[in-house]
Order: C-alpha cells, then sequence, then structure tokens
C-alpha cells in the first residue's frame, strides 16, 4: 500500500521547511530507518526517516524547495502503485510559498502541557503522556519504543530513570486548563488558549536547542578552518568619505536618467576595490603552502547577511564593470541568496571579499578571511570626526576600514600601503571612476 | 432408550400395515331445541353476549385503527391490531367450559380468546375471589380506574377485563402487562390467560412446558395451545406436538405420574396465514385435522370442528376434555373459522374476492345463532338488541378511559428509566418454587456418583504441589453435577431434560448419577428438539416451575433461536414482571467435532437483553456459578466447555466446598496477579492465557495479570478496571470468533472508561474469522499462548528479544476485515 511521507510540522510556529538534500532519490528502495531527506527550518535541520519500507515511487519536491509542513513530500509504497491521489496541491509551485515573519504565525498547534514541543506528530500513549506530566519527564528527550513509534509508559520510566525531568514551574508556563471530562485538555482549550501563553516556545527548559543547519555547519568548518590555519591580523583606519557620500547624494537626486540612483556607497566601495586590487595583485591572491595564484582580474566575494546566515556570493570580472554594472550585479547576486535561489556556483571563485557591517554601526571590526583569500576588507560605520584645517577644528564624514590579511602571504607594510591607496582612491573617487 | 425396553429385531421385522381410523370432519348436528336440555336460556344468552362482547370489542379496534375515532371517542393507536372478526364463535365455544386452572396460550390474533376465556372465568368465579383478584393486581391499579359502586362484582369484573386488555393494546401502565406486552402478548393469569405469541407458532412449544408442568407436579386444569394454521408450517410446533406424545409418558413414568399430557393443540384453522392460504396454496393436508394421524397412533384424537358454530365447538370442548381427565391427551383440534377483516386492517385483501369474505358474512357467526334462538322461540330480537346496545356502551367506557391520560398514563421512561430497567430481571432468590417434598429415588448419600466423588481430591494439587491425576481430581463436571442434584433434593418442581440426559449421563457425563437418583418425570430424555426444550422449558417455568434445560452443542443454539432469544429472553419484562422465568439453559461448547461442533456462540446470548449468561472454567466457580443460577428466578444461559470439563479445581487452595455455596453474577475473577498486563479471558481460553503468562513472565520478565471473566451478563467492569488501572495494558480472549465477539464490547467499555490509563489500545484476540477446521488444526484457528504475546508485542509493548509467530499487524487485520475472512 502506497503510503505519503509528509513534511513534518517541526516546533509550533513552523509553516514550511526547506529540503536541503535528498538522500534517496525515486526508484531507489527504502527500508523503515533510512534517512529520505534533511531538511531546514529557519532555526534547525532535521532528518526525515522512513517509516514505512518499500520503493520511493514519487518526490513531489526538490532540494531547496520551500514545502509548507504537513504536505505530501514524496510516496514509499510498491513499484507500480498509483501515486497521483497523493500528490499535493500546487506542488510546482512550492517555490512560490513565502516566509511569513513570526508575528502572523497561524493559531499554535499546542499539545498539552509537556509535549508543547514534542509536537503534535508525536504519539503518545496517554498512560505514558500521564506519567510524563506527573513526573515532569522531558518529552524532548524520549525514545519511542512503542509499536509504531508510539512513546509509551516504559519510555517515560526511562526518562525519568535517567532524570530526565524538569520542574514543574517550568513545565507551568504555558499550562493549557482543560474543560474535558475529567479535566482533560481538548482541543478546544487549546483553541482557545490566550496567544500569550502560546507565543513562547516553552519546552521546559531554560534554553532552547536549535540544530546547526547545513549552511551553518559549512560556515562553521570555514571560519574556524580559516582561523585557524592563517595567520591573520587586522589594520584599522578610517577615510574621509565626503567625496563618496556626495557622489551618493548626486547619483540620487540625479542618476536616475542613467540607472544610477541606485547605486550604494558599498558599490562604489567594491569599485575602488576592483580598481586599488589591479594595481596590487598580491591581494587579489589565493594563497597555498607552495605557492601563490595571482588573479588576472578581481572577483570580489560580496558578504552577505541572509536568513540562513552568512553568504558569499561573487561578482566575477569586477575590474572590467563599470560602477552601474557593479551596483547591479551587487544587487543581483546578493537577492539571489537573500531568496535562497543562489546558485553554487555563485558562491564560490571569489579572489577578495568585502564585507560590510558600517550600516549597523559596528566601528571596526576584524573579518575573517575566506580562504584561499589573502585578504578581506570590512567596511565599517561612518562617524563624524573632526580635524583641523588651516587652523580651524572641521568636522568630516570618517568611514572606517579593517583589513584583514594573512601574514603568511602579505607583510604589513605593503598592506599599509595598501591600504593608504584604497583611502586615497575613496577620498578621491572621481579619479577612480574614470579609471 | 433405557435397558428395560428391547428392541425385539424379530416383532420389527414383522410385516403389517399402519390402521388409521376416520377423523370426524363437522360431525355435529345437534338443534337448539336438542341442546335446550343442557343449556338454560341464560347459557345461550351470555354465549351470545361474549360473542357480542367480541365482535364489539374488535369493531371499535377496526375504527380506531381506520378512522381514529369510535363511538365519538377520537384517537391514534399506531400499534398493531390483529382482528379476528368472524372467528367469535371458537374462541367463545372454547373458552365456555373453561376456568381459572385452565390455561390458554394464543397467537398475535388472539383478542378474542382472551376475553371469551376471561368472560367464562367470570362467570364461574365467586364475588369474593373476583374482587380479591382484581384488588391485588397490581395492588389495585386497573381496579381504580374502572371502580363503581352501582356494578355488581361481575359487572365490574368485565368493565375490568374490557379495560384491561384495551388498556394494553393501547400500551398503557394500567394494562394488564402495563403496555409493555400490547395487542400481540396481552394476557391475564389470574384467569389462566397466558402469554399470547407474535411469534407465528411460538405457543406451541411452550403450551407443551405447561403441560409438563401441570403433570410433573399434579396440578389441575388443562392447558391449550392456540395457534393458527399457519403456525402447522412452523418447525418448533411440529417438535412440540412430537414431544407432547412421547412414548416414555405412558411407559416410563412411575404410576402417579404417567399417561398423556392435559395439552389441547387447538388449531384455529381461518385458513390463511396473514395473505397466505393454507389450503390449496401454501399447505398440502388440505385440514388440520389430517395430521394428528401423522404424530401419534391415537391420531391426537383430532377432530375438525365447525368453529362457525359455538355450540359445536362447546361440544367438542366436553369431549375432549374428558380424554385428557382420563390421560389420553393431547388432542388435536381443528376449528374451522375465517376471519371477515384482514390479516391487520392495512390488508388490502388482495389474495381473496370480495364474493368470498361476503359469502362468509351470510354465514356470520352471530347472525346465525341469534337467528336459531329466534326461531326456537328462546328469545326475541329486542332482546339482543339490547345485549348490543349494551356491549356497545360497555366497549365505549373502556374505551374512553383507556385513550385518557389522565387515568391511563404510559410509562414516562425519561422522568423514570429505571420502570424498564427493573423489569429486565426479577433478580429474585428463590431455593424452591414450592415447598412441599421432593420426588427422588434414594437418599442422596447413597448416589453412587456421590460415593465416587467423595473419593476424589478436591483441589487439584497435592501437598507437593503435584497435579493429582484426571481420575483422582474433582472435576469442573462434577462441580456442576453437585449443584444440580443439591437442587433436586430441595425444590421440588425441578426437571431437567433434554437429550440423552437420562441413562447416557448427559453427553459429558455431567449428570452421570442423576438417572438413579431422581424419577423420570424430574430427570427425562428429550427428542433431538431443541426448540420444543427450550420452548418447553419457558412455558415450565411461567406457570411456576424451575427447569434445567441443556443444548448438547452450542452450535444448536441456532435450532433454538426463537425459543432462546424472544420467549426465554423476553417473557419476564414483556409481562411486567408477573412471569418469572427460573431456566438454565446448559449450553456446551464443543471442541474436536469440526465446524458445527466447535462454535462459541455467547456473544449471540449477551447481544439479547433479558439473558443472564456465566461461563465458568474452574470447578469452584461452575459450582458457584450454578448454584446461584438455581437459586435464581432469571433465565441463566449457562456456558460450560468440553474442553475443560476434567480440569481439576487450580486456584481456590482450599478446594471446592462439599456444601452449598453461591458466587454471584458479573463478578469477574482474578486468577493470578501481576503488574504489567493484564489478560482478560471468557471461557477455556483461561487456560491458554495463564500458558501466556507463564512465557512472559518467565522468558520476557513481563508480570502478566490474569482474570476470567466467569459472566458476560451482568459484568461488574470494577475489578477489570483496578487491574488496567495498575497494568496500564489489556488483552482480551476468548474462543469466539472475533469479528462481533462479546469481547469488542468490553473492550470498548474498556477504552472509555480506563482511556487515561492506557499506554496502549485495548487489544482482541478471537478465533479466525473461518470454518472451525478439523482438531489438528485448533491452533490455528482458536487463540493460543503466543497468539496473545504476539498480540501484546506488534500492539502494546514490543517485546525486545521476542519474535512473533503470527501477523498481528494492523495492515493484517484491515486486509482480513476487508475480504471478510
Amino acid at each position: 500500500m502506497a503510503t505519503p511521507v509528509i513534511m513534518p510540522r517541526q516546533g509550533q510556529s513552523v509553516e514550511s521547511c526547506i529540503i536541503a538534500e535528498w538522500n534517496k532519490k525515486k526508484g531507489d528502495k527504502v527500508e523503515i530507518g533510512d534517512v529520505l531527506f534533511s531538511y531546514e527550518t529557519d532555526k534547525a535541520s532535521f532528518e526525515e526517516t522512513a517509516k514505512v519500507g518499500g520503493t520511493l515511487l514519487e518526490i513531489f519536491f526538490e532540494e531547496g524547495d520551500d514545502v509548507p509542513c504537513l504536505l505530501n513530500v514524496c510516496v514509499i509504497g510498491d513499484e507500480g502503485e498509483d501515486v497521483s491521489a497523493f500528490r499535493p496541491e500546487g506542488a510546482e509551485a512550492a517555490e512560490a510559498v513565502e516566509e511569513k515573519p513570526a508575528e502572523t504565525v497561524a493559531a499554535p498547534v499546542v499539545t498539552a502541557t509537556v509535549t508543547a514541543t514534542a509536537g503534535s506528530e508525536m504519539k503518545i500513549s496517554p498512560r505514558a503522556k500521564n506519567l510524563a506530566e506527573r513526573s515532569c519527564a522531558n518529552l524532548n528527550l524520549v525514545e519511542a519504543t512503542g509499536p509504531n513509534g508510539r512513546v509509551i509508559e516504559r519510555d517515560i520510566e526511562k526518562l525519568i530513570a535517567e532524570g530526565k525531568c524538569t520542574t514543574y514551574a517550568a513545565q507551568g508556563a504555558d499550562a493549557v486548563s482543560g474543560t474535558g471530562i475529567g479535566g482533560r485538555v481538548s482541543t478546544a482549550d487549546l483553541a482557545s488558549a490566550p496567544a500569550a501563553v502560546v507565543a513562547p516556545v516553552d519546552n521546559g527548559l531554560d534554553y532552547e536547542e536549535v540544530k546547526h543547519s547545513n549552511i551553518r555547519k559549512v560556515i562553521a568548518k570555514s571560519m574556524h578552518n580559516s582561523l585557524s590555519n592563517m595567520a591573520q591580523l587586522t589594520f584599522n583606519t578610517t577615510f574621509d568619505a565626503t567625496a563618496i557620500l556626495n557622489y551618493r547624494k548626486l547619483l540620487k537626486a540625479q542618476g536616475e536618467a542613467y540607472g544610477m540612483d541606485k547605486v550604494t556607497i558599498n558599490d562604489m566601495i567594491l569599485f575602488a576595490v576592483s580598481r586599488v586590487l589591479m594595481n596590487n595583485p598580491e591581494f587579489n591572491a589565493h594563497y597555498y603552502d607552495d605557492k601563490m595564484l595571482l588573479f588576472k582580474n578581481v572577483h570580489l566575494g560580496v558578504a552577505t547577511d541572509t536568513e540562513r546566515g552568512l553568504m558569499v556570493p561573487t561578482i566575477f570580472n569586477a575590474n572590467k564593470m563599470s560602477l552601474k554594472e557593479i551596483s547591479n550585479q551587487a544587487k543581483s547576486v546578493c537577492g539571489m541568496c537573500r531568496n535562497g535561489a543562489c546558485s553554487p556556483d555563485l558562491l564560490k571563485g571569489g579572489t577578495f571579499t568585502v564585507s560590510n557591517l558600517g550600516s549597523m554601526g559596528v566601528e571596526s571590526f576584524t573579518p575573517i578571511i575566506n580562504p584561499p583569500q589573502v585578504a578581506i576588507l570590512g567596511v565599517c560605520a561612518t562617524t563624524t570626526r573632526v580635524r583641523e584645517v588651516n587652523g580651524e577644528i572641521k568636522t568630516y564624514p570618517a568611514m572606517g576600514l579593517s583589513l584583514t590579511f594573512d601574514h603568511r602571504a602579505l607583510d604589513g607594510a605593503p598592506v599599509a600601503r595598501f591600504l593608504k591607496e584604497l583611502v586615497v582612491a575613496l577620498e578621491n573617487f572621481s579619479m577612480v571612476l574614470g579609471a | 432408550m433405557p435397558k428395560s425396553q428391547f428392541l425385539d429385531p424379530k416383532e420389527c421385522r414383522k410385516s403389517g400395515m399402519i390402521h388409521f381410523e376416520d377423523i370426524p370432519v363437522n360431525q355435529y348436528n345437534k338443534t337448539i331445541e336438542e341442546e335446550s336440555k343442557i343449556y338454560t336460556k341464560a347459557d345461550f344468552m351470555r354465549i351470545y353476549r361474549d360473542m357480542a362482547i367480541i365482535r364489539e370489542f374488535e369493531t371499535m379496534l377496526y375504527s380506531i385503527k381506520t378512522t381514529s375515532s369510535y363511538n365519538g371517542v377520537d384517537y391514534n393507536n399506531p400499534g398493531p391490531a390483529h382482528l379476528s372478526t368472524g372467528q367469535e364463535a371458537s374462541a367463545v365455544g372454547q373458552a365456555y367450559i373453561l376456568d381459572k386452572d385452565d390455561f390458554i396460550f394464543g397467537s398475535h390474533r388472539s383478542h378474542g380468546e382472551i376475553l371469551a376465556k376471561g368472560l367464562s372465568c367470570i362467570e364461574k368465579l365467586d364475588d369474593k375471589e373476583l374482587y380479591t383478584i382484581m384488588e391485588e393486581f397490581f395492588d389495585g391499579a386497573i381496579l381504580k380506574v374502572i371502580e363503581d359502586e352501582k356494578l355488581s362484582v361481575k359487572e365490574l369484573a368485565i368493565e375490568f377485563l374490557i379495560y384491561g386488555a384495551l388498556a394494553e393494546i393501547f400500551a398503557r401502565t394500567t394494562g394488564f402487562n402495563r403496555g409493555l406486552g400490547g395487542s400481540m402478548h396481552a394476557f391475564f393469569t389470574p384467569f389462566g390467560i397466558y402469554p399470547n405469541n407474535a411469534i407465528v407458532g411460538g405457543s406451541g412449544t411452550i403450551a407443551l412446558g405447561a403441560a409438563l408442568y401441570k403433570k410433573v407436579n399434579e396440578k389441575k386444569g388443562l392447558v391449550i395451545c392456540n395457534i393458527g394454521d399457519a403456525s402447522l408450517g412452523c418447525g418448533p410446533v411440529w417438535e412440540a406436538m412430537n414431544m407432547s406424545v412421547m412414548d416414555q409418558f405412558h411407559q416410563l413414568w412411575d404410576e402417579a405420574h404417567s399417561g398423556g399430557l392435559p395439552l389441547i393443540f387447538n388449531i384455529f384453522d381461518n385458513m390463511y396465514g396473514m395473505g397466505g392460504q393454507t389450503i390449496g396454496e401454501t399447505m398440502g393436508y388440505n385440514m388440520p385435522a389430517r395430521i394428528g394421524a401423522g404424530i401419534a397412533p391415537n391420531q391426537m384424537h383430532a377432530e375438525r370442528v365447525d368453529g362457525y358454530n359455538p355450540l359445536a365447538v362447546i361440544d367438542a370442548m366436553r369431549r375432549k376434555k374428558e380424554l385428557i381427565d382420563k390421560k389420553e391427551g393431547p388432542v388435536l383440534l381443528d376449528v374451522l373459522t375465517y376471519r371477515v377483516t384482514g390479516h391487520s386492517p392495512s390488508d388490502a385483501s388482495s389474495y381473496r374476492t370480495p364474493e368470498e369474505i361476503e359469502a362468509w358474512v351470510n354465514e356470520d357467526v352471530l347472525k346465525s345463532f341469534s337467528a336459531k334462538l329466534i326461531d326456537a322461540k328462546i328469545a326475541t330480537k329486542e332482546e339482543f338488541d339490547a345485549i348490543h346496545a349494551d356491549v356497545t356502551a360497555l366497549i365505549t367506557r373502556a374505551c374512553k378511559l383507556a385513550v385518557d391520560e389522565s387515568v391511563s398514563p404510559r410509562m414516562d421512561l425519561k422522568a423514570n428509566p429505571k420502570m424498564l430497567e427493573d423489569l429486565m430481571f426479577s433478580n429474585g432468590k428463590i431455593a424452591k418454587m414450592e415447598d412441599r417434598a421432593c420426588d427422588v429415588l434414594m437418599p442422596k448419600e447413597e448416589n453412587p456418583r456421590v460415593k465416587q466423588i467423595a473419593k476424589k481430591e478436591r483441589y487439584a494439587f497435592d501437598a507437593n504441589g503435584k497435579p493429582v491425576s484426571k481420575n483422582k481430581v474433582y472435576q469442573l463436571r462434577d462441580g456442576i453435577f453437585e449443584a444440580i442434584l443439591d437442587k433436586f433434593y430441595e425444590d421440588p418442581t425441578l426437571v431437567a431434560y433434554g437429550e440423552d440426559n437420562r441413562d447416557w449421563g448427559g453427553a459429558f457425563a455431567v449428570y452421570r448419577g442423576l438417572t438413579e437418583a431422581i424419577p423420570y418425570h424430574r430427570f427425562f430424555n428429550s427428542p433431538i428438539s431443541e426448540a420444543a426444550i427450550v420452548g418447553s422449558a419457558v412455558g415450565y417455568a411461567m406457570c411456576g416451575g424451575r427447569a434445567i434445560v441443556e443444548l448438547m452443542y452450542c452450535d444448536f443454539l441456532g435450532r433454538a433461536g426463537d425459543e432462546v432469544f424472544n420467549q426465554l429472553a423476553k417473557w419476564q419484562s414483556m409481562s411486567a414482571g408477573i412471569l418469572k422465568m427460573p431456566v438454565v439453559l446448559r449450553i456446551s461448547v464443543g471442541s474436536k467435532y469440526g465446524a458445527q461442533h466447535s462454535q462459541d456462540w455467547s456473544s449471540m446470548i449477551a447481544h439479547i437483553p433479558g439473558l443472564k449468561c456465566v461461563f465458568p472454567t474452574t470447578p469452584y466457580d461452575a459450582k458457584g456459578l450454578m448454584n446461584t443460577a438455581l437459586n435464581g428466578t432469571d433465565p441463566v444461559i449457562f456456558f460450560e466447555s468440553q474442553r475443560i470439563y476434567d480440569v481439576g479445581e487450580q486456584f481456590v487452595k482450599e478446594g471446592v466446598p462439599e456444601g452449598s455455596y453461591e458466587i454471584p453474577f458479573g463478578e469477574p475473577d482474578v486468577k493470578k496477579v501481576g503488574t504489567d498486563v493484564t489478560i482478560l479471558t471468557i471461557g477455556a481460553t483461561l487456560y491458554r492465557a495463564l500458558d501466556a503468562a507463564k512465557i512472559l513472565e518467565e522468558k520476557y520478565g513481563i508480570s502478566a495479570e490474569v482474570i476470567d471473566a466467569r459472566s458476560i451478563v451482568p459484568f461488574n467492569y470494577d475489578k477489570v478496571i483496578e487491574s488496567v488501572k495498575k497494568t496500564g495494558r489489556i488483552v482480551l480472549a476468548s474462543d469466539a470468533c472475533a469479528r462481533g465477539s462479546i469481547l469488542n464490547d468490553i473492550a470498548q467499555n474498556i477504552s472509555e472508561v480506563c482511556f487515561d490509563d492506557l499506554d496502549a489500545p485495548v487489544c482482541v484476540v478471537g478465533a479466525r474469522n473461518w470454518i472451525t477446521p478439523c482438531y489438528e488444526l485448533d491452533a490455528d484457528f482458536f487463540p493460543q499462548a503466543d497468539w496473545i504475546i504476539d498480540t501484546i508485542h506488534e500492539k502494546i509493548m514490543p517485546i525486545p528479544g521476542y519474535t512473533p509467530n503470527g501477523n498481528f499487524t494492523d495492515g493484517e487485520k484491515l486486509r482480513r476485515a476487508k475480504l471478510g475472512v
């Protein structure tokens, strides 16, 4: 008998999940317990295992698809069985499902107190549930040994024996009072439970456990690798941003005719960097133990903050692009990352990276190099500084720059010179514009 | 057959002929002048009056049914009314010579018989007796409605009779059976009017039992089984006639009790069964009187009488009563009659012509009888007109009262549901139905079986805990025997019968020893007639006796289906508690004998309201529950299993007590204490459940509590609930086929009541939904220890290290259900 596999609802506020990876493909034999696919929520990633054995008859969603919870994802059964009945409506259009902000989540599916995070998918016998309630056993840690994956009494007894319990007080926060016969919590009680009680996910713990998403795992590995394998240090400086700010004002006011009105400060920095790098090929390079690769073109990595985490898409051949082209390309690739639609090809091949935290007020930081690159430029906030000009104290907008470099590849003085050249270029932006 | 009777091949093989006597047909030919020597004018006029009362009663009902109005009284009666207009002479003629000690049993069309018999009794009873009956019946509830100081007691009694019957038909609490019987079941035992029966031929076996009661207990009076010609198509009627003429009454019963039964099979031959014409269409006997010749050498003294002439019927009744008084019964009387109205008021008479009805109307019993009396100058037309005026006034008064809610209310079951609830069982405790000496053949102590049992070990294990051998251990069959033997020496009315009860000692040796102890009239072999066995017990008990009857195999229950389901179960409550039904029906569940001899149908019994049902599995329980059954006043279906007749008592360490003790019905018994899972069984499955418990404990460290249901109806859940609260898990098992098993009902109730305590669904293990295969394949069909463990493993808690032998998965269950197997 063909059995559909649904996208589980992991936690009460989750509307949909992204399929991270398919471990099986259509036509594969699967056995109970085999991982079918991994999937991610905004907070965590999970693996879905097969509850029945058979053949993976059909897959309705691909990797990267955002699938509404409880929709059929795939079907397991015997070869030749018809699966059309299980095809979810709008399977093809699944990508169009938009993530909704947390404020608008639908009525939460809270079960009785102890199963809040265990979720409505948990099968648990009434007796086990009652025992868990009485003993404050932490259902998040339970291993179901009953038929069909049901949590039964002995599973709770094991939790208790292992001391996996929480306090009444911790549980009490989102207790729903039952109005059913014998005080049972009925679905009606849950529906009428006040939102304030329900909104915070209280699993009875003072922390929330969030599994690493695949992207987080990648970032962690990459960052740790970077710091542990390189000799990184950071030089900080500032430059007078009057020129680029004025230019930005100009574009905003009059650039529309040339399609330049959306050009940002960061675009200008990218542009300046692309030009300065062409004069300093040892910065536009990859470092290996036995050699350096000095690139002939500038492929700029643009660190991008996304819902999934840090992503760094690449603007290839930035040195050949006009400011407008760089601006457009930057918007395009960053947008793709934010939408989760970025091709993996765009996430590699960078020769130098720019990371901009200026809009969030960071005055200086130590960006971490994206190996095997040799340097990364951090763009910081603009602050008002004073300086003496002809005996007078004048204010000017000073924008910070933090350049981290790999001392294995580069020495301090050349880096200082490179930074100085970049400052000059930015302070005299019209000069590089013509370059 | 007893050894005293010799089947001589020389005699049996002799050549010869069977001879028949002529069967009289409408031979009555006396004139009014001749009859005037017997009847006074008052007698003639009373005969006419009684017929006129019946006619007007039926006319009133017809009018109410078809026009919702009678003589200015408006009423809508949704209930049935099978009228006997046209049949008045046959009823009045029959009742004329009967008194309260003569019992009549009727059919769905018996208004006329009730009224005729009642009027005849009223005529014969003296005022004091009559008034006492009215005063005591339902504490005078009916009398209060019709009480009128201006009326004489006899007049009052007639008002009482008409009103009580009509209020019953209109389902009023002031009816003869508080409205619980209705038109087809109305009766009034103080006048010897016993239940009428809505099942065609239903009275056949019951009247036989009543006649047995009169004979065995030497009671006055005769019994009349009023059935229609169409009932001769019903097997139980033939069974009853056949059993009523058993040779043993003449050849084997002791002198005080020998001779024929005081029973008249009175066939009101109106020549139709609903619309099916028994003569010319659905039967071949031509006249029912003929069949007497096929039943017994005396042809049951069969005779056809003209039921359109009351004097002809009275004449026949006088002659038949003489035969019965000479112990030459039973008698078969074929009383020709015709109903002018339809089977019921909705009958369009599509099966007969208006000319036919017209022709019979021209022969009308009232008109022709009054015409004869006028011709003979015994009475004038004015006198008959006056009778009609009186009768119409009488019926109108009764009708007015019976439709009046203020004096004739219906049961208010919303306000007081216990009114009917309390009538489902009488729950009496009566050690003996009569207080007199018991007819027995020897002192109890001298009984060979009693002596043999005295040498047996009453506990299954010796001092060292070793099992006592089968031959030395007190067995389950001994427990049943002891209880029954004790009761035979206590209740003089107790009778036991069934197939091979005497001499053989019961097919499974439960009754061994009874043959020596109990005379024939209390303990005898019946023909292989399950309907007659059970139906006669119903009649025996409703007259005041106590009976134990037996179905040798549960599989034969279908043969007694109506008698168990519609008669035994219902008469206590349909009589509003007037009748008691102290009948124990022993039913033995077979094994080893294949598809038609191995079925546990206790679930069917449990489904029918009004029956108590027990299924003991140990000698201690068997004796205690049998004692309770025999001391009670309710019908008890006592299930036994042929698998375990020889088990010793393994649970009560003191052994089975020698004295009498009772085990209350409805109380399950914990046979083994445990903590992890409960197993509740019905019947012999208990022992396989105990095996399962042993394996669970010894091999898997799981402690099972095993409970024997013992009773099915009633059933007290307390102990089971207590157990489930403790263990959180329960499996129910019995040898009944799983589909429709009463276990599912019990499981459902446990699920509801114990929901919050359950760690897994309540699981039922029954036999497969197949025919029972041969004994060698028992383990594939009936629940085994490993079926129970498999179920626990699959559905309740997977047992580490256990590999199931069978397939007890949900998928398999649904697959089988889909296929109906």
